[in-house]
Protein backbone atom coordinates (compact mmCIF):
# COMPACT_ATOMS: atom_id res chain seq x y z
CA UNK A 1 0.00 0.00 0.00
CA UNK A 2 1.13 3.67 -0.19
CA UNK A 3 -0.18 6.61 0.71
CA UNK A 4 -2.53 7.41 -1.50
CA UNK A 5 -6.56 7.70 -1.34
CA UNK A 6 -7.02 4.56 -3.08
CA UNK A 7 -4.94 2.66 -0.89
CA UNK A 8 -6.04 4.47 2.09
CA UNK A 9 -9.25 3.51 1.84
CA UNK A 10 -8.22 0.11 1.26
CA UNK A 11 -5.97 0.25 4.21
CA UNK A 12 -7.99 1.55 6.86
CA UNK A 13 -11.08 -1.27 7.19
CA UNK A 14 -7.89 -3.78 6.98
CA UNK A 15 -5.12 -2.46 9.11
CA UNK A 16 -5.00 -5.53 11.08
CA UNK A 17 -3.58 -7.86 8.05
CA UNK A 18 -1.19 -4.72 6.77
CA UNK A 19 1.91 -4.43 10.09
CA UNK A 20 4.57 -3.56 8.38
CA UNK A 21 6.24 -0.33 7.16
CA UNK A 22 8.90 0.41 4.87
CA UNK A 23 10.27 3.92 4.96
CA UNK A 24 12.76 5.26 2.65
CA UNK A 25 15.63 6.99 3.66
CA UNK A 26 17.05 9.23 1.02
CA UNK A 27 19.62 12.26 1.36
CA UNK A 28 19.51 15.09 -0.48
CA UNK A 29 21.82 18.14 -0.26
CA UNK A 30 20.86 21.10 -3.26
CA UNK A 31 24.40 22.74 -1.79
CA UNK A 32 26.31 21.13 -3.97
CA UNK A 33 26.38 20.06 -7.74
CA UNK A 34 28.66 16.79 -7.30
CA UNK A 35 26.01 15.56 -4.57
CA UNK A 36 22.98 16.33 -6.57
CA UNK A 37 23.92 14.08 -9.32
CA UNK A 38 24.41 11.07 -6.72
CA UNK A 39 21.61 11.39 -4.43
CA UNK A 40 19.04 12.18 -7.12
CA UNK A 41 20.52 8.71 -8.78
CA UNK A 42 20.13 7.23 -5.43
CA UNK A 43 16.62 8.61 -4.80
CA UNK A 44 15.65 6.86 -7.62
CA UNK A 45 17.55 3.61 -7.22
CA UNK A 46 15.42 3.61 -3.80
CA UNK A 47 12.39 3.78 -5.32
CA UNK A 48 12.59 1.19 -7.68
CA UNK A 49 13.76 -0.71 -5.19
CA UNK A 50 10.84 -0.16 -2.94
CA UNK A 51 8.33 0.01 -5.47
CA UNK A 52 9.05 -3.27 -6.15
CA UNK A 53 8.92 -4.56 -2.83
CA UNK A 54 5.58 -2.53 -2.45
CA UNK A 55 4.25 -4.68 -5.23
CA UNK A 56 4.64 -7.67 -4.43
CA UNK A 57 3.92 -7.62 -0.49
CA UNK A 58 1.25 -4.96 -0.98
CA UNK A 59 -1.16 -6.44 0.72
CA UNK A 60 0.80 -6.24 4.35
CA UNK A 61 3.13 -3.86 4.13
CA UNK A 62 2.79 -0.19 3.69
CA UNK A 63 5.49 1.92 1.71
CA UNK A 64 5.97 5.38 3.33
CA UNK A 65 6.25 8.46 1.78
CA UNK A 66 10.43 9.60 1.37
CA UNK A 67 12.11 10.67 4.34
CA UNK A 68 14.36 13.18 2.88
CA UNK A 69 17.65 14.40 5.15
CA UNK A 70 20.55 16.60 4.54
CA UNK A 71 23.49 14.38 3.90
CA UNK A 72 25.60 15.21 7.20
CA UNK A 73 22.51 15.75 9.31
CA UNK A 74 22.29 11.87 10.76
CA UNK A 75 22.99 13.83 14.06
CA UNK A 76 20.08 15.59 14.45
CA UNK A 77 17.84 13.51 12.15
CA UNK A 78 17.36 10.16 14.66
CA UNK A 79 14.85 12.36 16.77
CA UNK A 80 12.83 13.19 14.36
CA UNK A 81 13.06 9.56 12.44
CA UNK A 82 11.74 8.17 15.73
CA UNK A 83 8.38 10.55 15.46
CA UNK A 84 7.72 9.10 12.29
CA UNK A 85 8.12 5.76 13.74
CA UNK A 86 6.23 6.55 16.98
CA UNK A 87 3.42 8.04 14.55
CA UNK A 88 3.77 4.80 12.30
CA UNK A 89 3.41 2.48 15.65
CA UNK A 90 -0.17 4.03 16.82
CA UNK A 91 -1.72 3.32 13.52
CA UNK A 92 -0.63 0.15 15.01
CA UNK A 93 2.33 -1.22 12.92
CA UNK A 94 3.81 -3.80 14.11
CA UNK A 95 7.28 -4.08 11.91
CA UNK A 96 8.80 -0.88 11.17
CA UNK A 97 12.16 -1.07 8.48
CA UNK A 98 14.35 2.06 7.25
CA UNK A 99 15.37 1.24 3.54
CA UNK A 100 18.43 3.09 2.69
CA UNK A 101 21.72 2.88 0.48
CA UNK A 102 23.18 5.47 3.14
CA UNK A 103 25.89 4.16 5.21
CA UNK A 104 26.34 6.66 7.35
CA UNK A 105 23.04 5.18 9.23
CA UNK A 106 24.75 1.82 10.44
CA UNK A 107 26.54 3.92 13.38
CA UNK A 108 22.90 5.40 14.74
CA UNK A 109 21.42 2.10 13.98
CA UNK A 110 21.08 1.34 17.83
CA UNK A 111 19.56 4.54 18.38
CA UNK A 112 16.79 4.13 15.91
CA UNK A 113 13.36 2.25 16.77
CA UNK A 114 12.98 0.81 13.76
CA UNK A 115 15.00 -2.07 11.95
CA UNK A 116 17.81 -0.16 9.66
CA UNK A 117 18.17 -2.07 6.51
CA UNK A 118 21.01 -0.76 4.74
CA UNK A 119 22.05 -2.08 0.93
CA UNK A 120 25.34 -1.35 -0.34
CA UNK A 121 23.65 0.41 -3.50
CA UNK A 122 25.27 1.26 -6.86
CA UNK A 123 26.94 4.65 -6.40
CA UNK A 124 26.05 5.29 -10.01
CA UNK A 125 24.93 3.86 -13.27
CA UNK A 126 22.14 3.88 -15.39
CA UNK A 127 18.70 2.22 -14.04
CA UNK A 128 17.58 0.75 -17.32
CA UNK A 129 20.67 -1.43 -18.06
CA UNK A 130 20.55 -4.97 -17.56
CA UNK A 131 23.21 -4.74 -14.73
CA UNK A 132 20.72 -3.06 -12.40
CA UNK A 133 18.06 -5.07 -13.10
CA UNK A 134 19.53 -8.06 -12.27
CA UNK A 135 20.86 -6.03 -9.30
CA UNK A 136 17.60 -4.94 -7.97
CA UNK A 137 16.10 -8.22 -8.73
CA UNK A 138 18.45 -10.03 -6.49
CA UNK A 139 18.29 -7.47 -3.46
CA UNK A 140 14.95 -7.29 -3.00
CA UNK A 141 14.58 -11.04 -2.95
CA UNK A 142 17.06 -11.41 -0.19
CA UNK A 143 15.36 -7.66 1.49
CA UNK A 144 12.01 -9.32 1.39
CA UNK A 145 13.31 -12.46 2.62
CA UNK A 146 14.77 -11.01 5.48
CA UNK A 147 10.96 -8.41 5.87
CA UNK A 148 9.27 -11.83 6.03
CA UNK A 149 11.70 -13.36 8.67
CA UNK A 150 10.22 -11.05 11.14
CA UNK A 151 6.65 -12.07 10.33
CA UNK B 1 10.74 -7.52 23.45
CA UNK B 2 13.45 -8.86 25.14
CA UNK B 3 17.20 -6.94 24.48
CA UNK B 4 18.55 -10.49 23.74
CA UNK B 5 16.09 -10.84 20.91
CA UNK B 6 17.08 -7.44 19.25
CA UNK B 7 20.65 -8.48 19.45
CA UNK B 8 20.36 -11.58 17.32
CA UNK B 9 17.83 -9.78 14.82
CA UNK B 10 20.50 -7.59 14.35
CA UNK B 11 22.97 -9.41 14.27
CA UNK B 12 21.01 -11.32 11.46
CA UNK B 13 20.71 -8.24 9.46
CA UNK B 14 24.20 -8.28 9.62
CA UNK B 15 25.21 -11.63 8.08
CA UNK B 16 22.51 -11.14 5.40
CA UNK B 17 23.89 -7.76 4.99
CA UNK B 18 27.59 -8.84 4.53
CA UNK B 19 26.55 -11.85 2.24
CA UNK B 20 24.95 -8.82 -0.26
CA UNK B 21 28.27 -7.57 -1.21
CA UNK B 22 28.88 -11.23 -2.86
CA UNK B 23 25.51 -11.62 -4.29
CA UNK B 24 25.93 -8.02 -5.59
CA UNK B 25 29.20 -9.13 -8.07
CA UNK B 26 26.94 -12.59 -8.84
CA UNK B 27 24.32 -10.23 -9.86
CA UNK B 28 25.82 -8.18 -12.42
CA UNK B 29 28.47 -10.91 -13.83
CA UNK B 30 25.27 -13.20 -14.93
CA UNK B 31 23.15 -11.12 -17.38
CA UNK B 32 19.45 -11.41 -17.71
CA UNK B 33 19.67 -13.65 -20.24
CA UNK B 34 15.64 -13.29 -20.92
CA UNK B 35 16.13 -9.31 -20.93
CA UNK B 36 19.21 -9.13 -23.15
CA UNK B 37 18.59 -12.11 -26.08
CA UNK B 38 14.84 -12.95 -25.70
CA UNK B 39 12.54 -11.11 -28.36
CA UNK B 40 9.33 -12.62 -27.27
CA UNK B 41 9.19 -9.97 -24.65
CA UNK B 42 9.08 -7.27 -26.97
CA UNK B 43 5.71 -5.93 -27.19
CA UNK B 44 4.23 -6.58 -29.78
CA UNK B 45 0.67 -5.42 -31.70
CA UNK B 46 -2.32 -7.69 -31.12
CA UNK B 47 -4.97 -5.57 -30.55
CA UNK B 48 -4.87 -5.64 -26.95
CA UNK B 49 -3.10 -8.71 -26.52
CA UNK B 50 0.54 -8.74 -25.66
CA UNK B 51 3.16 -11.89 -26.69
CA UNK B 52 4.55 -13.38 -23.74
CA UNK B 53 6.10 -16.53 -24.22
CA UNK B 54 6.76 -19.06 -27.06
CA UNK B 55 4.02 -21.70 -26.67
CA UNK B 56 7.11 -24.62 -26.53
CA UNK B 57 8.13 -23.04 -22.97
CA UNK B 58 4.42 -24.17 -21.46
CA UNK B 59 4.76 -27.07 -19.70
CA UNK B 60 2.29 -28.54 -16.89
CA UNK B 61 4.45 -26.79 -14.63
CA UNK B 62 3.19 -22.98 -13.65
CA UNK B 63 6.02 -20.75 -14.33
CA UNK B 64 6.06 -16.98 -14.34
CA UNK B 65 6.39 -14.87 -17.43
CA UNK B 66 6.51 -11.17 -17.08
CA UNK B 67 5.77 -8.27 -20.01
CA UNK B 68 5.32 -4.76 -19.51
CA UNK B 69 2.39 -2.75 -20.90
CA UNK B 70 1.86 1.06 -21.03
CA UNK B 71 -0.64 2.03 -18.84
CA UNK B 72 -2.24 5.88 -19.57
CA UNK B 73 -4.13 7.49 -17.04
CA UNK B 74 -5.22 11.01 -16.76
CA UNK B 75 -1.94 12.14 -15.10
CA UNK B 76 0.68 9.92 -15.47
CA UNK B 77 1.87 7.11 -18.57
CA UNK B 78 3.89 4.63 -17.02
CA UNK B 79 5.35 1.37 -17.86
CA UNK B 80 3.61 -1.25 -15.98
CA UNK B 81 5.23 -4.71 -15.56
CA UNK B 82 2.79 -7.57 -15.23
CA UNK B 83 2.53 -11.28 -14.52
CA UNK B 84 1.33 -14.33 -15.15
CA UNK B 85 1.45 -17.96 -14.29
CA UNK B 86 1.36 -19.83 -17.09
CA UNK B 87 0.75 -23.77 -17.56
CA UNK B 88 -0.85 -26.85 -19.42
CA UNK B 89 -3.52 -28.45 -17.56
CA UNK B 90 -4.68 -32.22 -17.62
CA UNK B 91 -6.57 -31.54 -21.21
CA UNK B 92 -3.80 -29.98 -22.91
CA UNK B 93 -4.97 -26.42 -22.39
CA UNK B 94 -3.42 -23.53 -21.55
CA UNK B 95 -3.88 -21.77 -18.42
CA UNK B 96 -2.68 -18.31 -17.62
CA UNK B 97 -3.32 -16.86 -13.77
CA UNK B 98 -2.91 -13.37 -12.64
CA UNK B 99 -0.79 -13.71 -9.60
CA UNK B 100 -2.52 -11.15 -7.81
CA UNK B 101 -3.88 -12.69 -4.39
CA UNK B 102 -7.64 -11.66 -4.75
CA UNK B 103 -7.10 -11.22 -0.42
CA UNK B 104 -5.25 -8.07 -0.62
CA UNK B 105 -3.26 -7.85 -3.71
CA UNK B 106 0.58 -9.19 -2.71
CA UNK B 107 1.84 -11.36 -5.44
CA UNK B 108 1.15 -15.70 -5.21
CA UNK B 109 3.89 -17.88 -5.56
CA UNK B 110 3.75 -21.69 -7.14
CA UNK B 111 4.70 -24.46 -4.84
CA UNK B 112 6.31 -22.22 -2.76
CA UNK B 113 5.42 -23.61 0.59
CA UNK B 114 6.90 -26.90 1.20
CA UNK B 115 3.41 -28.09 3.01
CA UNK B 116 1.70 -26.98 0.08
CA UNK B 117 3.54 -28.20 -3.01
CA UNK B 118 0.48 -28.02 -5.63
CA UNK B 119 -0.97 -24.76 -4.61
CA UNK B 120 0.21 -20.92 -5.09
CA UNK B 121 0.64 -20.00 -1.78
CA UNK B 122 0.48 -15.79 -0.73
CA UNK B 123 3.52 -15.24 1.33
CA UNK B 124 1.58 -12.34 3.02
CA UNK B 125 -1.09 -14.17 5.34
CA UNK B 126 -1.02 -18.03 3.89
CA UNK B 127 -3.61 -17.60 1.31
CA UNK B 128 -3.99 -20.85 -1.07
CA UNK B 129 -5.18 -21.37 -4.37
CA UNK B 130 -5.23 -24.83 -6.19
CA UNK B 131 -3.45 -24.95 -9.14
CA UNK B 132 -6.57 -24.28 -11.37
CA UNK B 133 -6.35 -20.66 -8.82
CA UNK B 134 -9.67 -21.75 -6.84
CA UNK B 135 -9.29 -20.28 -3.32
CA UNK B 136 -8.73 -22.52 -0.63
CA UNK B 137 -11.71 -22.51 1.94
CA UNK B 138 -10.35 -20.87 5.38
CA UNK B 139 -7.63 -19.30 3.99
CA UNK B 140 -7.60 -15.38 4.24
CA UNK B 141 -9.02 -14.99 -0.14
CA UNK B 142 -12.36 -15.40 -1.01
CA UNK B 143 -12.15 -15.38 -4.54
CA UNK B 144 -10.24 -17.27 -6.94
CA UNK B 145 -7.45 -15.78 -8.88
CA UNK B 146 -8.46 -13.69 -12.18
CA UNK B 147 -7.42 -15.59 -15.34
CA UNK B 148 -5.69 -14.03 -18.71
CA UNK B 149 -7.88 -13.77 -21.93
CA UNK B 150 -5.31 -15.51 -24.24
CA UNK B 151 -4.89 -16.49 -27.47
CA UNK B 152 -2.51 -18.44 -29.46
CA UNK B 153 -0.67 -17.45 -32.82
CA UNK B 154 1.70 -18.35 -34.91
CA UNK B 155 3.59 -20.53 -31.94
CA UNK B 156 3.39 -17.47 -29.04
CA UNK B 157 0.79 -17.04 -26.31
CA UNK B 158 -0.47 -13.60 -26.45
CA UNK B 159 -2.30 -12.64 -23.37
CA UNK B 160 -5.16 -9.82 -22.48
CA UNK B 161 -7.10 -8.64 -19.61
CA UNK B 162 -7.17 -10.65 -16.23
CA UNK B 163 -10.90 -11.57 -15.71
CA UNK B 164 -11.93 -11.39 -12.49
CA UNK B 165 -14.05 -14.89 -11.05
CA UNK B 166 -17.04 -15.35 -8.15
CA UNK B 167 -15.63 -17.10 -5.35
CA UNK B 168 -15.20 -20.61 -3.88
S1 LIG C 1 -2.80 -10.74 0.48
FE1 LIG C 1 -2.69 -12.83 -0.02
S2 LIG C 1 -3.38 -13.77 1.77
FE2 LIG C 1 -3.57 -11.70 2.26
Amino acid sequence: MRFAKKDIGQYLPEKEYIDTVVIPLVPFDPSSDKNMEKQAFLRELNQVFTNVIEKEYRGRIFLSPDYHYMSDGQDEEVERINQWIHHFREQPFKHIFLFTFDMKWKKYEKDIEGELIWVPGLQTGDLQSTETQAFVKEQAKEISELIQSYW
Amino acid sequence: MSDKKRVSRRQFLNYTLTGVGGFMAAGMLAPMVRFAIDPVLKTQEGGDMVSVASVDEITNEPQRFEWTIDQVDAWYESEVQKTAWVYRNDSDEIIALSPICTHLGCTVDWASNEEYPNQFFCPCHAGRYTKDGVNVPNTPPTAPLPVYQHEVRDGMLYLGDAISREGA
